[in-house]
């Protein structure tokens, strides 16, 4: 153990290939023989295939094959969580069909692919396929979609409910807090369908090498073994060892990579059948129509208190939308990553949350950074800072009131909440503290005094928040219906020369795994970082692992390579206790070094790694080499929280809205490398103001993404966001080795309710009392709140 | 979108409908389209080449006269395939006479768009719209005067 | 097809192509310069900046036809082999990139804007980068990034 690098801003090992452009994404790559594949997609949302002609396409110049769901509409891509209704029934689960054979159920639905010999001519012959639709009226709302005579995305599913679910305190003792409460403060909100937006277009390379009789394919995924397992045991019923899939350098994910996607398994199945490589990428358009969506819940929420101020009870209903078929983590999104959340930082005595899972004819839902806690944030932040207005208090002063006291889970116990969590450890008061420092909040309220009679009006909006993350103990998911463990693995291969092979089961595609996970190898070790390799994206070389994904990567999958470390110096200790003529337990390793307790007599790791690979003088019974493999399963999630504040000035005359200030304060545990950990904090916080000011996917009432390009649906850009004004607290997490948290989508779930709740406490303080403003706050929707009703 | 509109043009309603029921006429006031065949009674093959904000294309379809009133009203049921997107319109177009020499022609329908029309159009879309009726009674006027010439 | 004759990292090409392939497809796929990226359909997210003749263009909204003549930079060309340029040393010490798909993009872009204003205000390099999104960073260090190469530059000069 030494202490260079962990908890310093290494500079990243990774960067150099990013920065002299030799990253290797897959659509970089290029392999002999290769093919380019198009696929086809239904321009409607609900229409019904009369009969597809493609026999003009399969005629044209370089087409070498066309695929119609008659050849592959009997395999379809599986749903990863089973969550049942309210009364036990199995949730419905119908069939995603990797090409639609008899009705398509969303703009974007695939229908056909071609594989030509460029991707023009693909596209070209795509072009000249007739397909004949009867289309169908579509509904997109999920609140709308469970009423009577809505139309049905799949026939067998009455009212479009996948399943409903409850999670909490018994509804009526739920009822019974909120009838007592001395004010409830009620609202209704959209929080509305988000486009993930990963940089990187999804891309595939399917290579069929018959010779081996081996596939390999190449995916833009954040967890190549999960869709191994999934492609191989639940599609196309490949033997999984004869399967190698490639995660390479991966251009940003943030949920949206996670899901085993239907092209995976058709470049797989055409490149077998052609007998050459077929690679697909897809267009920014494809990706809005196709790479899983996020949010999109309708709710009812309320909030009551007594007459002091404190919560007594938390009641609510939502519709969350699942689009039209379930993508692999859709069903566990709204629920357990949801509803367990509701508690807050709050002592919410009684709390219900009645949820109903819905089906519509739109891109399917899944995770997106933050993943249903966004989502629970975002309703309970909005709630306390309402009430605030409305009971005519101070909204930090409340949230004060209403924390969980501070306990940090060593020699206090865990907290249990009333929604299934039990939180890990906590400070909850004093990052709010810290957040109404940096903001000087006295002074600001003076500020917003004054400009609430110029034209240019000043909000600040709190938020304060927790997530789940590490995910996640695999008995635990599994009781609560997840068809997988949650897992990690982590092999440490010490060379005979002392060099390290890491191999992770986690997946870098932009967090810096490459730079963190050897920092801790590195300390661990006693050695140079350079001497250390992380290993991650092939299953071939990385023995298992379930990806990057839940803020996960080093809680779980750091804390697997900390155990093969232990594995290593354990074993380390008795080769040079052997060598050095004494007990292992005299064996003291630090710096590098195993040295015999109280003497200068030591061995270096170098010397003891030569010896485990040459062992001319060694223990008996004690095997060669140097090389261990562990998995991990947490005992508990983990749970980062923080404060987050934005203060917003509002041009009256345009409603036009500018963050000025975003300050952030998170706990998120010990930090291996503070500089990537506020990197990941940025960029959550653009993502989550993107949503409150932004972003928004909008369909027509046909069924039709009327914003699916990057002209009409708002990224934020450079101008838009103010430089960020961090800091952090430190609260270790008590049941992990390294005493971690995760950092990679706190900047998501906290900023949100941070931006909306600044722009009601400004239109409050010009007199506007509004209690909402429907997300993305355009200029316009802003304005509109100010006008005389 | 809705598509709604009126206009008088300078002539009988018996002249404008005789100038709305003959596809020659209709193919040159309409703007983009390039040809219309008659099929059978009432129905049209229309070929049209558009360019709508940032996407331009080229338009395959039908066009349908339903229940025809002469000189009074018609239903122009239209639906267009394109590489770029489809699109289905559903317009009541109704002529009143003003005077003898004077005819409103006014139309209400709706139009509906698919595939990269509606994802990337649809912002721009009414003000296409607007653009292309206006010029299709430009035309219609430019037409009339061309007759009367002769 | 028409043939088209041009200097790409001080290197000149001549290859037939396709009347409508695009400049970046021709980079990628025809020179095997793939750290010029696509990340859209519509000219709007700047991933696949380049310089054409000293000046930053979208390389996905050009004809290769149209580039017959010119003199092109890619992110591959910025710097000789093994050295970095400071905009490629400011994104690393300033931890300017996260997954590295939009960072040639934004380099590239940025090398314009400095060679036009070399000492940008904060404010200048946020319009500056008006038509270059990236996912991962906030756009917070990319900022930083590059008033750490103006400023190494400023040292230099």
């Amino acid at each position: 153990m030494s202490n260079k690098f962990i908890g310093k801003s290494v500079k990243r090992v990774e960067d150099k290939r990013f920065i002299t452009g030799k990253g290797r994404y897959t659509d970089d790559i290029v392999l002999p023989g290769m093919t380019y594949a198009y696929i086809l997609r239904s321009p409607y949302a609900h229409a019904r295939i009369r009969s597809i002609d493609y026999s003009a396409a399969e005629a044209m110049q370089g087409v070498v094959t066309i695929m119609t769901g008659e050849e592959v509409g009997h395999y379809g891509v599986p749903c990863g969580w089973q969550v049942n209704f309210k009364n036990g029934d199995i949730m419905k689960e119908p069939p995603h069909p990797l090409l639609v054979k008899d009705k398509v159920r969303h703009v974007g639905d695939a229908v056909a692919m071609v594989v030509a010999e460029t991707r023009e001519l693909a596209q070209d012959a795509a072009e000249a396929i007739i397909i004949d639709y009867e289309v169908l009226s579509a509904i997109t709302d999920a609140s709308k979609a469970v009423l009577p005579g809505a139309p049905l995305v799949h026939d067998d599913v009455p009212n479009n409910i996948c399943f409903d679910w409850e999670i909490g305190n018994p509804k009526a003792e739920v009822d019974e807090a909120m009838a007592s409460a001395h004010h409830v403060t009620s609202l209704d909100f959209v929080n509305q369908r988000l486009s993930p937006n990963a940089m990187e277009p999804r891309s595939y390379i399917g290579q069929y090498d018959n010779v081996y009789d081996k596939y390999t394919l190449y995916t833009s995924t954040q967890n190549p073994h999960l869709i191994r397992l999934l492609m191989c045991a639940f599609v196309l019923g490949l033997p999984e060892h004869k399967v190698r899939v490639v995660g390479p350098d991966v251009g940003g994910g943030f949920g949206s990579k996670i899901y085993h996607y239907t092209e995976e398994a058709l470049v797989t199945l055409a490149s077998k059948k052609i007998g050459r490589p077929v690679k697909w990428t897809e267009t920014r358009s494809e990706a809005f129509q196709t790479d899983a969506h996020g949010r999109d819940h309708v709710t009812h929420a309320e909030m009551g208190f007594d007459a002091q101020g404190n919560i007594v009870g938390l009641r609510i209903k939502t519709f969350a939308n699942l689009g039209a078929y379930l993508s692999t983590f859709g069903t566990a999104v709204p629920t357990y990553l949801h509803g367990t959340l509701l508690q807050g930082l709050y002592t919410t005595p009684k709390i219900h949350l009645d949820m109903t899972c819905v089906f519509t004819h739109t891109t399917a839902v899944d995770a997106y950074r933050g993943a249903g806690r966004p989502e629970a944030t975002f309703l309970l932040e909005r709630l306390v800072d309402l009430a605030a207005l409305e009971m005519g208090v101070d909204p930090a002063e409340l949230r004060l009131k209403n924390f969980i006291p501070a306990f940090d889970g060593v020699t206090q116990p865990g907290y249990q909440t009333n929604v299934a969590l039990q939180y890990d450890s906590g400070n909850y008061h004093s990052v709010l503290e810290r957040g109404l420092e940096m903001l000087g909040y006295e002074n600001f309220r003076k500020e917003q005094a004054e400009a609430a009679k110029t034209n240019k009006i000043l909000g600040v909006g709190f938020s304060t928040y927790i997530e789940a993350c590490g995910i996640a103990p695999s008995a635990v998911v599994g009781s609560l219906g997840a068809r997988a463990g949650l897992y990690e693995v982590g092999q440490v291969r010490v060379q005979p020369t002392g060099k390290i092979s890491v191999f992770t089961g986690a997946h870098s595609h932009g967090q810096g795994h490459e730079t963190t996970f050897a920092q801790v190898v590195a300390d661990r070790l006693g050695i140079p970082m350079e001497d250390v390799d992380i290993i991650h994206g092939d299953s071939d070389t990385v023995a298992f692992g379930m990806g990057t994904y839940g803020s996960r990567s080093l809680a779980v999958g750091g804390s697997a390579i900390v155990k093969s470390l232990d594995k290593i110096i354990e074993k380390g200790a008795k080769i040079a206790a052997h060598k050095l003529e004494c007990s292992a337990d005299d064996i003291e390793f630090k710096d590098g070094k195993f040295t015999v307790k109280g003497t200068d007599k030591s061995l270096s790791f170098g010397d003891i790694a030569l010896t485990a690979y040459v062992p001319h003088v060694y223990p008996a019974n004690l095997e060669p080499g140097l090389d261990f493999s562990s998995f991990y399963d947490p005992t508990n999630f983990t749970y980062p929280f923080g404060c987050h504040i934005a203060v917003v000035e509002i041009d009256k005359e345009t409603g036009f809205t500018r963050v000025k200030r975003f300050i952030a304060v998170d706990d998120v545990g010990n930090v291996i490398n503070p500089m990537i950990v506020d990197g990941q904090i940025h960029g959550g916080l653009a993502q989550g103001i993107g949503q409150a000011l932004f972003e928004g996917v909008e369909f027509d009432e046909n069924g039709q993404i009327t914003n699916g390009s990057y002209m009409d649906y708002t990224m934020p850009r450079a101008d838009d966001l103010p430089m960020f004004e961090l800091d952090r607290q430190v609260t270790p997490c008590p049941h992990n080795p390294l005493g971690v948290k995760g950092a990679g989508e706190a900047g998501c779930i906290g900023s949100t309710p941070a931006v909306v709740n600044a722009v009601i406490d400004a239109l409050w303080s010009a007199g506007h009392k509004v209690k909402d403003v429907r997300m993305p706050m355009t200029p316009e929707r802003v304005w509109k709140a100010m006008q005389p009703a | 979108m809705e598509l709604n509109g009126s206009y008088i043009l300078p002539a009988s309603t018996q002249k404008i409908w005789e100038m709305l029921m003959n596809p020659d006429t209709l193919a040159k006031v309409t703007p983009g389209i390039s040809r219309l065949e008659l099929e059978s009674e009432n129905v049209y093959k229309a070929i049209a080449e558009v360019k709508i904000g940032p996407v331009s294309g080229k338009f395959e379809g039908k066009a349908e006269v339903l229940h025809p009133v002469a000189a009074e009203s018609f239903t122009l049921n239209v639906h267009q395939n394109s590489k770029i997107g489809n699109v289905s319109a559903h317009i009541k177009m109704h002529l009143k006479a003003v005077s003898e020499h004077e005819t409103e022609l006014s139309f209400a329908g709706k139009a509906h768009m698919s595939g990269l029309l509606a994802r990337t159009g649809n912002r721009v879309m009414s003000g296409v719209a607007n653009t292309l009726t206006k010029q299709f009674f430009q035309n219609f006027e430019d037409e009339l005067a061309a007759k009367a010439e002769v | 097809m028409p043939k088209i004759s041009l200097t790409v990292n001080g290197k000149t090409h001549t290859h037939e192509v396709e009347g409508r392939l695009l400049l970046v497809h021709y980079l990628r796929d025809t020179l095997g310069l793939t750290g010029t990226h696509v990340g859209c359909d519509t000219s709007s997210c700047g991933a696949c900046t380049i310089h054409l003749d000293g000046k930053a263009i979208k390389s996905c909204s050009l004809l290769a036809a149209q580039a017959d003549g010119s003199s092109i930079t890619t992110i591959e060309g910025l710097a000789p082999d093994g050295e970095l340029h400071p905009l490629q040393e400011g994104f690393k010490e300033e931890h300017g990139l996260q997954c590295g798909f939009c960072t040639p993009g934004m380099i590239m872009c940025a090398a314009d804007l400095l060679s036009h204003n070399p000492d940008p205000s904060e404010q200048e390099i946020r319009e500056g980068l008006e038509g270059n999104i990236c996912r991962c960073t906030g756009y917070h260090n990319i900022v930083r990034a590059i008033q750490y190469a103006a400023q190494k530059s400023a040292v230099a000069v």
